[in-house]
C-alpha cells in the first residue's frame, strides 16, 4: 500500500513492572484516513500510542514513518512529534499553564519559532476548536469538554499531519461530543489523519474508514471499519456490536432493500432514510 | 479561590503586569521610605483605595481575602507589644505594656500593613500567570517559574481531587467520628501522594509529547497600550514614595 503513514512492525514492550503491553503488535495507519482502534481496556492501545510518536521505543520489532524506520535521535524524534500530534485522555493530566493561549502556545515555543509564528498558530488552533473566546480564561475555570478541546488545540498548533486521540469523547455529554466530532470532521476534511481509540461500537462504524482491533497486545484485526464490526469474531471480543448494523442486517433479512447504496447504513440517519425510501416505494405500488 | 476571582474579573485584568507590579513595588519602597506610622499609614490607605476603587476589586472581597493578614499582623503586634511576666512580687502572672517601645511597634506594623497592602494590591488585579511572566522578564530563573506554573495548575487539580475524595468517604461514613475521621485523613493523604505521583507522570508524557525538552516556555500576552499605563503606574508611584517621605 503507498499511502501508509505509519507502521508497526511485530513491535513488542515490556513496561518496567514487567507488564508485556505489546507483543508481536504489527498494524499501518493510512494517511488521510480515519482510523478506530477498539480493544478492551488493557489490550494495548495507549502503549501502541506511545510508541507512535517516539514516547516509548520497541523492546522488539520497529516503527516506520513514511517508509522510514523511526529515527530515535534528538532531531529525529523532535521532527517525529512536530508531525504526530497526541492526545492524551485526561485533559487535567496534559494543561500545564494556568492561562488557555499560554498553554496553547507550550507546543510551538517547543519547536523553537518565532514569537510571530507562535501566535498566528495559536489563534488558528483555537479558531479550529472554536475556542477563542476563551483565550484568556483561566484553564481550571473550563467545562471538561473545553479542556478537552484546548488539549487539542495545543497539539494543532504544532501543525501535525496526524493526531492520535485517546478516548476524545469519554467523559462528555452528548452536545460535547457532537462538538468534538465536528471539530474532528473539520480538521479530516483539511487533510489530516486521524486516529482514534474509542470504546464505543455505533460511533466506530458511522465516523471511521479503518479500524485496528487489538487483543493483549497484539492486532487480533485491521481493515476497513463498516465490514470489521461486522464479523462475528471481532464483536466477541469487543463484547458488543453495533446497533445500526444490527438492525440494518435484520431489516435486510426480512427483504427490506437497505443497501441501495451497495452498503448497510451505517448511521442512524442513513438508515432511518432507507427505511422511509422503502415505505415510499411500498405505498408506490 | 477569592484572589483568583477578583485577579480574573477586576478592572485593571487587562492592564499590563509590568506596570501593577512598578505600581507595588513602589507601595513597598514608600512603607519603607514612610518617615512616621502617620505616612505609612497614608500609603496603606491608598493602595488599598486604589485596588478598590481603581480596580473596582469589591471592599468586602478585599476584607476577606486580607482578614488573615490583617489577624496575624495583630497578633504579632500584641505580642510584641504586650509581656507577661511570672516573676511579679506578688508571686502571680502579670501583664506588661512596653510603653517605651510603643513609637517603633507603631511604625513597624504600620510599615508592615503599607507592605501588604501593596502586595494586595497586586495579587488581587493580576493572575500568577501574568505575575509569572513578569517575573520571568525580570530575569528570575526558569526552574522557579516551571515549579511555580506546576503548582500553580496542579494546585487546583489536587483540591479538586481531595474535595472529590472527601466527599467519597463522606458518603460512606468516613468522618462520622474521631477515630474514622482520623482513619479516613490518613486514607486520603495515601491516596493522595500516589495521585500525585501518577499525575507528575502524566505530566512528563503529555510534555513529551509535544516536544519538550528542557524549560516550560510559553508566548507571552501582549497588552495594549503599555507604554502609556507603564508611564502612568511609574509617575503615580514615584509620587506615592514622594508623598511618604515628605509627609511629617
Amino acid at each position: 500500500m503507498t499511502d501508509v503513514l505509519l507502521k508497526l512492525e511485530q513491535v513488542s514492550y515490556r513496561y518496567p513492572d514487567g507488564t508485556n503491553a505489546l507483543s508481536g503488535c504489527s498494524l499501518v495507519i493510512r494517511q488521510g484516513k480515519r482510523t478506530v482502534v477498539l480493544g478492551a481496556n488493557g489490550a494495548g492501545k495507549t502503549t501502541m500510542f506511545l510508541h507512535l510518536n517516539g514516547i516509548l521505543r520497541p523492546s522488539a520489532g520497529q516503527v516506520f514513518y513514511g517508509g522510514v524506520p523511526l529515527d530515535y535521535s534528538r532531531s529525529g524524534i523532535r521532527e517525529l512529534r512536530s508531525r504526530i500530534g497526541l492526545v492524551f485522555q485526561n485533559p487535567d493530566s496534559q494543561l500545564f499553564s494556568a492561562s488557555v493561549r499560554e498553554d496553547v502556545s507550550f507546543g510551538p515555543m517547543n519547536l523553537g519559532l518565532e514569537k510571530r509564528i507562535v501566535g498566528e498558530r495559536v489563534a488558528a488552533a483555537l479558531h479550529a476548536v472554536r475556542m477563542t473566546e476563551c483565550a484568556d480564561k483561566p484553564v481550571h475555570n473550563l467545562s471538561y469538554g473545553q479542556k478537552k478541546r484546548v488539549c487539542i488545540a495545543g497539539v494543532l498548533a504544532m501543525q501535525p499531519g496526524l493526531i492520535v486521540l485517546d478516548e476524545p469523547m469519554s467523559g462528555l455529554d452528548a452536545a460535547m461530543q457532537r462538538e468534538l466530532l465536528a471539530v474532528l470532521e473539520r480538521l479530516h476534511a483539511d487533510g489530516m489523519t486521524v486516529v482514534i481509540a474509542t470504546h464505543d461500537l455505533d460511533f466506530a462504524y458511522e465516523w471511521a474508514d479503518d479500524a485496528i482491533v487489538l487483543q493483549k497486545g497484539k492486532l487480533l484485526a485491521q481493515g476497513t471499519a463498516a465490514v470489521l464490526l461486522q464479523q462475528t469474531e471481532v464483536q466477541a471480543e469487543l463484547g458488543a456490536s453495533p446497533v445500526i448494523a444490527d438492525i440494518a442486517a435484520s431489516l435486510a433479512l426480512t427483504g427490506m432493500a437497505v443497501r441501495d447504496k451497495g452498503y448497510l447504513p451505517r448511521s442512524r440517519r442513513e438508515l432511518l432514510a432507507a427505511i422511509s425510501a422503502f415505505h415510499r416505494q411500498e405505498s408506490d405500488r | 479561590m477569592l484572589t483568583e476571582q477578583s485577579a480574573y474579573s477586576n478592572r485593571w485584568r487587562r492592564v499590563t503586569p509590568f506596570a501593577k507590579g512598578w505600581f507595588s513595588l513602589c507601595g513597598m519602597v514608600a512603607a519603607f521610605a514612610a518617615a512616621s506610622p502617620r505616612s505609612a499609614l497614608l500609603v496603606a490607605l491608598i493602595l488599598c483605595a486604589v485596588t478598590i476603587l481603581g480596580a473596582g476589586v469589591p471592599p468586602l472581597r478585599y476584607l476577606r481575602v486580607a482578614a488573615p493578614a490583617f489577624l496575624f499582623l495583630l497578633a504579632s503586634g500584641l505580642s510584641l507589644a504586650l509581656s507577661l511576666d511570672f516573676g511579679g512580687t506578688a508571686g502571680g502572672a502579670s501583664l506588661h505594656l512596653a510603653t517605651a517601645e510603643l513609637p517603633r511597634l507603631a511604625q513597624i506594623c504600620c510599615r508592615s500593613l503599607a507592605c501588604l497592602t501593596a502586595l494586595l494590591f497586586l495579587t488581587l488585579t493580576t493572575p500568577l500567570a501574568d505575575i509569572i511572566s513578569l517575573m520571568r522578564r525580570c530575569r528570575v530563573p526558569d526552574t522557579l517559574l516551571d515549579l511555580m506554573t506546576l503548582c500553580y495548575r496542579t494546585l487546583f487539580v489536587l483540591s479538586e481531587t481531595v474535595h472529590d475524595t472527601i466527599t467519597a468517604q463522606s458518603a460512606r461514613l468516613g468522618y462520622a467520628g474521631l477515630r474514622l475521621s482520623l482513619r479516613s485523613l490518613g486514607g486520603l493523604v495515601a491516596n493522595l501522594t500516589v495521585h500525585v505521583w501518577q499525575r507528575s507522570q502524566a505530566l512528563h508524557l503529555a510534555a513529551l509529547a509535544r516536544n519538550n525538552d528542557g524549560a516550560l516556555s510559553f508566548l507571552e500576552t501582549v497588552y495594549p497600550h503599555s507604554p502609556r499605563t507603564i508611564s502612568i503606574a511609574a509617575v503615580a508611584g514615584c509620587l506615592m514614595i514622594a508623598l511618604s517621605v515628605k509627609l511629617p
